[in-house]
């Protein structure tokens, strides 16, 4: 392909009603599809200059009950970025798996299945990779309260605990008030 | 304690039984582990079989704690994602916003920016280099690194009040101007540096120890690097010539030229190399933006920048640091804070997806080297 106007004519006319892209600005797009359709369109981007995955992340839109994850696309050749955005269910959240486009995709969607719980069939390790032995709700969703969280989990209270030894605190007598 | 002959307390094997294999952690407490990060190797007698990345001990939940504070408190937060190189957070923060309430800083701050980007990139990779030098038992390549280094923080200090965290780029521009004489002083520190670079010659990159350590480890095809995502001077060492510098440009970088140049090779003695070839040009790049810069204001007025409030939509903001791409994906409802914040380190797909093609067959020792030539910076990872 000679420029990004042949890329998003020939986009355009394969997948005219599936995918919408749109220039966000200067050098960067945005191309907003389905679930189904994701990596077809992937595989067709990669496969037509855009090499570079820089990441992958995900947003929590929590009044929508849905998740946006969000492929980061770049083209070496062409010099333009492109957001690859889908939306998928907050009630069973999972998206296919990139892993097979891009290698790092494993550890990207490693990631986000840790901290909003989104699983992803296909990818070989979704074990926890920065979070170990946690058990309360993944902690980038925003129904995730980290001050009660810490309150629950750091404070004597919260715990349940009682300290093996409690200071004997008996009030000054100030009634004298202060000595010269 | 009993040990019978051959066995020893580490490898708990015999000398004959070569097939048993025992787990070695390299880091968090390794001289040649940067920061608080760790391989749990597999190893068999001295060379890696499988590696498993152990991270997780220097989250901080910075993407969660960005989203309960105001846009300019964040300021104070994102420079710690990368410690040696902080400024590229400060500006790929501040673009994001900048691009979704659409406005731009004014001309004079975009040169302050790349000026103190440049800067930084040059604190960064003399870091860097002391690394290699430091994960090859040369101390004092380390030591005389840190002594340019810490010249290059005086004049931070003298300009923004810190030394290693800076905070000094606002949405709408940079915090305050340059003091008088700064200028002159940034062009006698750079002078200084390119005058040492023949020091730093004969120490390193003309240090046969450092040749025959260095040349053939880890080689990075092209191909393999660009679809690894790894980025910056590591992808132009394997011969890919880019950079965002000048594929996307920001700040200043439109109106000044800026010279890539490729090692090539995509060893980590390319890699080394390169760090140097990308070191001398942002001397020269500082010169070029001191020369042109403009009068005028150094930042927009918006107002009580506790009180700001930006527009919905999304924007991913990107930055050339010293070790690559630093991006940053900010989406904002509406709020006084930011709705979502999501770092793209240029650490993370070679700390945590390359090393499982790298480490295993690499002998202990090399560990250290290749993660210092591939510039991994754990806090980018662990964010």
């Amino acid at each position: 392909m000679k420029n990004f106007n042949e890329f998003i004519q020939k986009f355009n006319s394969f997948y005219q009603n599936k995918a919408g892209l749109t220039r966000k600005y200067k050098q960067q797009y945005q191309i907003v599809t389905g679930r189904d359709e994701l990596l077809g369109i992937l595989n067709w981007c990669k496969q037509n200059s855009f090499y570079h995955l820089a990441n992958i992340t995900c947003v929590d839109w929590i009044e929508d009950e849905e998740f946006e994850l969000v492929y980061n696309l770049w083209s070496y050749e062409f010099k333009v970025g492109c957001l690859f955005k889908i939306r998928i269910p907050r009630a069973k959240p999972w998206a296919p798996t990139a892993f097979e486009l891009w290698g790092q995709a494993q550890v990207y969607e490693q990631e986000i299945h840790e901290f909003f719980g989104v699983y992803f069939p296909g990818n070989p390790d979704l074990s926890s990779l920065f979070l170990h032995n946690w058990h309360d709700l993944p902690p980038l969703r925003k129904d995730f309260d980290p001050l009660e969280y810490s309150r629950q989990a750091y404070t004597v209270e919260g715990l349940g605990v009682k300290p093996e030894y409690e200071p004997e605190v008996e009030p000054e007598d100030n009634s004298e008030g202060r000595k010269s | 304690m009993y040990l019978p002959d051959g066995y020893t307390t580490l490898t708990k094997r015999a000398p004959k039984d070569d097939r048993e294999v025992y787990d070695l952690f390299f880091g968090p407490n390794h001289p040649g582990m940067h920061g608080n990060f760790g391989y749990v190797l597999e190893m068999e007698g001295t060379q890696i079989v499988r590696v498993r990345p152990n991270a997780g001990m220097l989250h901080r939940g910075f993407e969660k704690s960005m989203e309960n504070k105001r846009w300019v408190q964040n300021l104070s937060l994102i420079p710690r994602v990368c410690v040696p190189d902080p400024d590229p957070n400060e500006v790929a923060y501040c673009q994001a916003v900048e691009a979704i309430m659409g406005i731009e800083a004014p001309r004079r701050a975009r040169y302050i920016r790349s000026v103190v980007l440049e800067l930084s990139r040059l604190g960064s990779f003399l870091m860097g280099m002391g690394g290699v030098g430091g994960a090859l038992g040369h101390y004092s390549i380390m030591y005389l690194m840190m002594e340019s280094r810490d010249r290059i923080l005086d004049l931070f200090e003298e300009l923004t009040g810190g030394r290693v965290y800076h905070i000094y780029n606002i949405p709408g521009g940079v915090r305050r101007d340059i003091p008088p004489g700064w200028k002159q002083k940034v062009l006698d520190l750079v002078d200084h540096l390119e005058k040492r670079l023949p020091e730093y010659d004969r120490l390193l990159y003309e240090n046969p120890v450092v040749h025959t350590r260095l040349q053939g480890l880890a080689p990075l095809s092209a191909e393999e690097a660009i679809t690894s995502g790894i980025v910056g001077p590591n992808l132009r060492a394997s011969g890919v010539k880019a950079d965002v510098r000048v594929d996307a440009p920001y700040a200043a970088y439109d109106e000044i030229e800026v010279n890539i140049e490729c090692s090539g090779g995509g060893d980590a003695l390319a890699r080394a190399v390169q760090v140097r070839m990308d070191y001398l040009e942002a001397i020269r790049i500082i010169r070029r933006l001191l020369a042109k810069i403009p009068d005028g204001d150094f930042k927009l007025d918006l107002g009580n920048l506790m009180k700001l409030k930006v527009p919905a939509g999304d924007a991913y903001s990107k930055v050339e640091s010293s070790k690559g791409e630093f991006g940053y994906y900010v989406v904002s409802n509406g709020g006084m804070k930011p709705y979502r914040v999501s770092v793209r380190g240029p650490s993370l797909p070679a700390g945590l997806y390359l090393c499982h093609k790298h480490l295993p067959g690499m002998k202990i020792d090399d560990v250290a080297v290749w993660m210092a030539t591939l510039a991994i910076c754990p806090p980018d990872i662990d964010r």
